[in-house]
């Protein structure tokens, strides 16, 4: 029954499809020239044989980028733009996608077999993806040597099961800390010694609360703990709060108690304000002065650069606190975004020269995006960093060597399992921060969790 | 007697003002804040009416094409939807009402059920179905998909119900057909129920935003709530700038709103909820 | 209706009930048949779906969070039904005694809300409701009363969505329920005055009883309305703070955006519609017969 359906279903939906390829002038021809690869291992491919009757005609891929910053926008933009003019054999159309929308959007889509050619996913989205075939594996569509440019961590990122499902275009740390020099001197405290410990960052966020500002901010609703929380499960724990091999809970660990201890203090003494002024992600209300510390991702240096220009000289920006002082622990996770193909595309070869030029070609086209995002981003690839060295402004940014040199080494991956984990455990945080005994929302942690693995039967699917 | 009866009359005035100016000042506070800085909007100590008066949010908003745009397009589409829903459903409501034929119980019954079919459950599959019939990112799929209703329909249906059967046995025994009376008898009469029902229809396409965020991907044809939405989760800091395109987006329905407002308490009465 | 015409009228019928059929098939009936039968499988959108039978249903059954939001929903309704019945009652009383010249002022004041989109509403009142500068933080330190979390405290954060609620729905409200009112004839009342009744009595032996079907219809859609309503936790709290806000929909509307198999909010959606569809049923039963009755 449920096969006859998926059949029927598949038939029209491929009768659907082949009568749009055939109007759309069966358009994969000649897409592989200037490629470096020329597979012809798909069945499009071999459509190659007219090229020489006809005209070669332009394959139009659609890309569906999340919707960022203006400037990453229009860097998307420009850049599209020129690699429609540079050559004439695939066309990409490029839509920028709301973030409130993208999710129901995609997933309507995909339901409908309709999901775009290429799309940004973030690092945590790669392994699941991956291995339910949502997204394609790179390795047969682009040049092997682009993946050597990177990181060898960022690498790990992309790896599922040997082979590579994305290519990555930025890392970004979840997790810095911003303050106020000139609030820090008004309050008796060295404006040069941020808080490393998080009883420091309570001691200091109280002397800092004053009528107007707040002490500091962090993420408090559950969504935004979800992630941005990781970096300091790993900082309390060193792990996170199930098995390596997802088979069930971690989460009854004194450290844990320690990290709920800390939100909810915050919380309780009222050093952030009781409801967020905005979501973490967000750093605006620091901009604005109704902050005196504020934990937000690197991203937000670019919100300061372009739209708070008259705070930046009081802005001091270090690490995020750790449990104990160590600065060597990991504080944040390294997120960021990628490039992938869908797991149904038809055109993976041209989705994958589009990508190829986008991210892993000339290091000028990514240089010129970490300058529009102010150095609030890091260049997964070597050669760009190297390339980078060379521009006087990019060499001389203080903030930026920071986070390069004592955030994001320290910095782990986001983890691979699925969102129910993470908003479990960021529940129990949220729940401590609103009264609930820090033993009870642990417990509720660890019941969630579990009833999660059993029911969707997560035990050893862990693809990394 | 006199001064009791004039006592309560006056306490009845200032309470429906109170209740008037509660209700509206919502909405008077987001007009105003139109007017402010965008770091005013939420400063303190809390002031209702901007330090200056700016009309920089409005003109601004104005001049973005993306939002004129999108009000046409939303505009137009809502008055299509309405136009169509009337005539579809009051054919049916009609039908229903005093025409006899065969299945007509099972017709009904299968029109009714729909009435239960609760959206959020159909949303997933509804996008299926419009996507094969390669309806995405075209007005037909922000239109056709909600444009028969069966509660509409049964509410027109209950407004033919209480036109007397006199009126059209005239004009049956004028040998007039059923075609005919709906045209020449039932629909000019139907404005107050079609005031509401048209009026319904048409804020339901204007104030929706779920279904056009799935389904137009096309910049050229974002509905207003599906930009307004994305506005404010984009450009939060813009405040002023987003109050300012909440009081516009709003202001067509208030129009249409206060230009068929009498035929609406007529159209509630004459429909038989009483 | 009197079977007085015999006449069948087939091709007129089916002609003009074709639009309506066909619409409703292709875009209601299809979808709803297709999710029956999807709630039955691990619908997966790039691997074989695999055949689960009542598996799904038994996940939402068994998920403490559906059951939350379920009582959510009851929660909210009850905030906001009754609240915009006593307040709607109250206010066609007071219109009805008001002279016309101001009273055309005062209902289109009232009217107006119920126009306004649940996102322009969301987005006022999320302003309203700041924590820094809000307005009703400065109402309450009017009276003292230190600032507080309004959509961030587990305690105020779903009366604070039941009250943009109130406010767009009071609208229609009044007006339907002004109009049931206008509907009862003058008389009525002139005969109890020279009885001698007092304004309670009026009400309850009067007013009341006549409003019955206005109040149950009111109740009635009212009540689905509120139980169904999702865009104001979206937008102003995501459904937080601890799910308190997560209302039925936005429930299924989570978990279809973040699950990698849809049957499980498919499931729930369909679960929600039993209970809303009897609800709605016996409603319509209810109103479909008083019009039997009547026509």
């Amino acid at each position: 029954m449920q096969a006859n359906r998926g059949k029927v279903l598949t038939g029209v939906l491929a009768a659907a499809m082949t009568f749009s390829f055939v109007l759309s002038g069966c358009g994969n021809s000649g897409s592989n020239e200037g490629n470096a690869n020329n597979q012809g291992s798909t069945n499009e491919a071999t459509n190659n044989g007219n090229a020489g009757e006809k005209p070669a005609e332009k394959v139009t891929i659609e890309f569906w980028a999340q919707k960022f910053e203006d400037t990453t926008d229009a860097w998307f933009k420009k850049w599209t733009d020129e690699f429609n003019k540079s050559q004439d054999n695939v066309q990409v159309k490029l839509t920028i996608v709301p973030g409130d929308a993208w999710t129901q959007k995609l997933k309507a889509a995909q339901a409908a077999g309709k999901a775009p050619d290429v799309m940004t996913r973030n690092y945590s989205g790669i392994a699941p993806g991956a291995k339910n075939g949502e997204i394609m594996a790179l390795n047969d569509y682009m040049d092997p040597a682009v993946f050597d440019d990177l990181y060898d961590n960022v690498k790990e990122f992309i790896t599922v099961d040997g082979k590579y499902y994305a290519y990555p275009k930025l890392v970004e740390p979840s997790a810095v800390l911003y303050y106020r020099k000139d609030l820090f001197e008004a309050a008796g405290l060295d404006p040069e010694k941020p808080p490393v410990t998080w009883a420091e960052f309570i001691e200091y966020g109280k002397k800092l609360t004053q009528k107007g500002i707040f002490g500091a901010s962090i993420a408090q609703t559950a969504p935004d703990l979800g992630w941005s929380s990781w970096g300091l499960q790993y900082n309390a724990a060193g792990h996170l709060p199930i098995t390596d091999d997802w088979s069930k809970a971690d989460v009854m660990d004194d450290k844990y108690k320690e990290l709920l201890n800390f939100y909810a203090t915050l919380y309780k003494e009222g050093i952030i304000p009781k409801q967020q002024l905005s979501a973490y992600a967000d750093a605006a209300p620091f901009g604005q002065g109704k902050l005196a510390m504020t934990v937000s991702g690197s991203w937000s240096i670019g919100l300061f650069r372009n739209d708070y220009k008259d705070m930046l000289d009081k802005i001091g920006v270090a690490p995020m606190p750790s449990i104990d002082g160590d600065q060597t622990k990991p504080t944040a996770t390294l997120g960021g975004w990628t490039l992938v193909i869908d797991g149904k595309s038809k055109k993976p070869e041209a989705a994958a020269q589009y990508i190829q030029y986008l991210l892993a070609g000339d290091p000028a086209i990514m240089i010129d995006f970490f300058k529009t995002s102010q150095f609030s981003k890091f260049s997964p690839r070597k050669s760009v960093d190297e390339a980078m060295n060379q521009d006087p402004a990019a060499s001389a940014d203080e903030w930026r060597k920071l986070i390069a040199e004592k955030v994001i080494p320290y910095a782990k991956a986001e983890p691979a399992y699925p969102w129910d984990i993470s908003i479990a455990f960021a529940t129990a945080i949220e729940s401590a921060m609103k009264g609930e005994s820090v033993d009870k929302a642990l417990a509720t942690a660890e019941k969630t969790i579990n009833d999660f693995i059993a029911k969707s039967k997560l035990a050893g699917t862990n693809p990394q | 007697m006199n001064l009791k009866e004039q006592t309560v009359k006056t306490i009845m005035y200032v309470i429906g003002i109170l209740i008037a100016v509660v209700a509206l000042f919502p909405l008077a506070w987001m007009v105003i804040a139109g007017f402010k800085e965008k770091t005013e909007v939420l400063a303190t100590p809390f002031r209702f009416f901007p330090e200056k008066w700016q009309f920089a949010n409005y003109s601004e908003i104005l001049a973005d094409p993306m939002f004129s745009k999108s009000m046409a397009v939303t505009f137009a589409g809502a008055v299509i939807f309405a136009a169509l829903s009337l005539i579809i459903n009051s054919m049916a409501a009609y039908v229903f009402a005093r025409l006899e034929f065969r299945f007509k119980r099972t017709l009904w019954v299968f029109v009714i059920c729909t009435m239960f079919i609760p959206g959020m459950a159909i949303l997933l599959t509804s996008f299926i179905v419009v996507t094969e019939m390669k309806m995405l990112d075209t007005m037909a799929v922000l239109i056709l998909p909600g444009v028969a209703s069966a509660g509409h329909m049964f509410f027109i249906r209950q407004f033919y119900l209480n036109i007397p059967l006199a009126l059209e046995e005239a004009a049956l025994i004028d040998g007039a057909n059923r075609w005919k009376i709906f045209t020449s008898i039932f629909f000019p009469m139907s404005y107050p129920v079609f005031v509401i029902v048209g009026i319904g229809s048409y804020l339901g396409y204007w104030n929706s935003f779920v279904w056009p965020t799935m389904t137009i991907t096309n910049p050229d044809l974002f509905q207003i709530m599906q930009f307004l939405n994305t506005f404010r989760s984009e450009r939060s800091t813009e405040l002023g700038l987003l109050m300012a395109g909440s009081t516009l987006a709003a202001i067509p329905t208030i129009i249409l709103f206060l230009v068929f407002q009498k035929y609406i308490i007529k159209g509630i009465k004459i429909s038989g909820l009483k | 209706m009197k079977k007085k015409n015999m006449r069948l009228d087939n091709l007129t019928a089916y002609t003009m009930l074709i639009p309506i059929v066909v619409l409703l098939t292709i875009f209601v009936i299809i979808p709803f048949v297709y999710a029956l039968i999807v709630s039955f499988y691990d619908w997966s959108f790039y691997q074989e779906s695999k055949f689960v039978g009542w598996q799904n249903f038994v996940n939402v059954l068994n998920d403490p969070l559906f059951m939350k939001a379920v009582v959510t929903g009851l929660k909210f309704s009850l905030f906001v039904v009754p609240a915009q019945m006593i307040l709607a009652f109250l206010f066609a009383h007071v219109i009805r005694s008001m002279g016309s010249k101001l009273s055309g002022f005062v209902k289109t004041s009232i009217y107006i809300p119920t126009i306004i989109s649940g996102i322009i509403a969301s987005i006022i009142f999320v302003f309203i409701f700041d924590y820094n500068a809000g307005l009703a933080n400065v109402i309450v330190n009017w009276f003292g009363v230190e600032n507080q979390a309004w959509l961030a405290d587990v305690k105020t954060a779903l009366p604070s969505i039941a009250l943009p609620a109130i406010w767009l729905g009071f609208g229609i409200t009044s007006l339907i329920m002004l109009a049931g009112l206008l509907d009862i004839p003058d008389s009525y009342y002139e005969a109890a005055d020279l009885e001698g009744a007092g304004p309670w009595t009026k009400m309850i032996h009067i007013t009341i009883p006549l409003l019955k079907n206005v109040v149950l219809y009111l109740l009635i859609t009212g009540f689905t309305g509120a139980i169904q309503q999702f865009e104001l936790s979206l937008v102003m709290t995501g459904g937080g703070p601890l799910n308190e806000t997560t209302t039925p929909n936005l429930y299924i509307f989570n978990h279809f955006r973040n699950d990698v198999l849809v049957g499980h909010s498919i499931a729930s959606a369909l679960l929600l519609f039993v209970v809303l569809g009897s609800i709605s049923a016996i409603i319509f039963k209810v109103l479909n017969s008083e019009k039997a009755v009547d026509g």
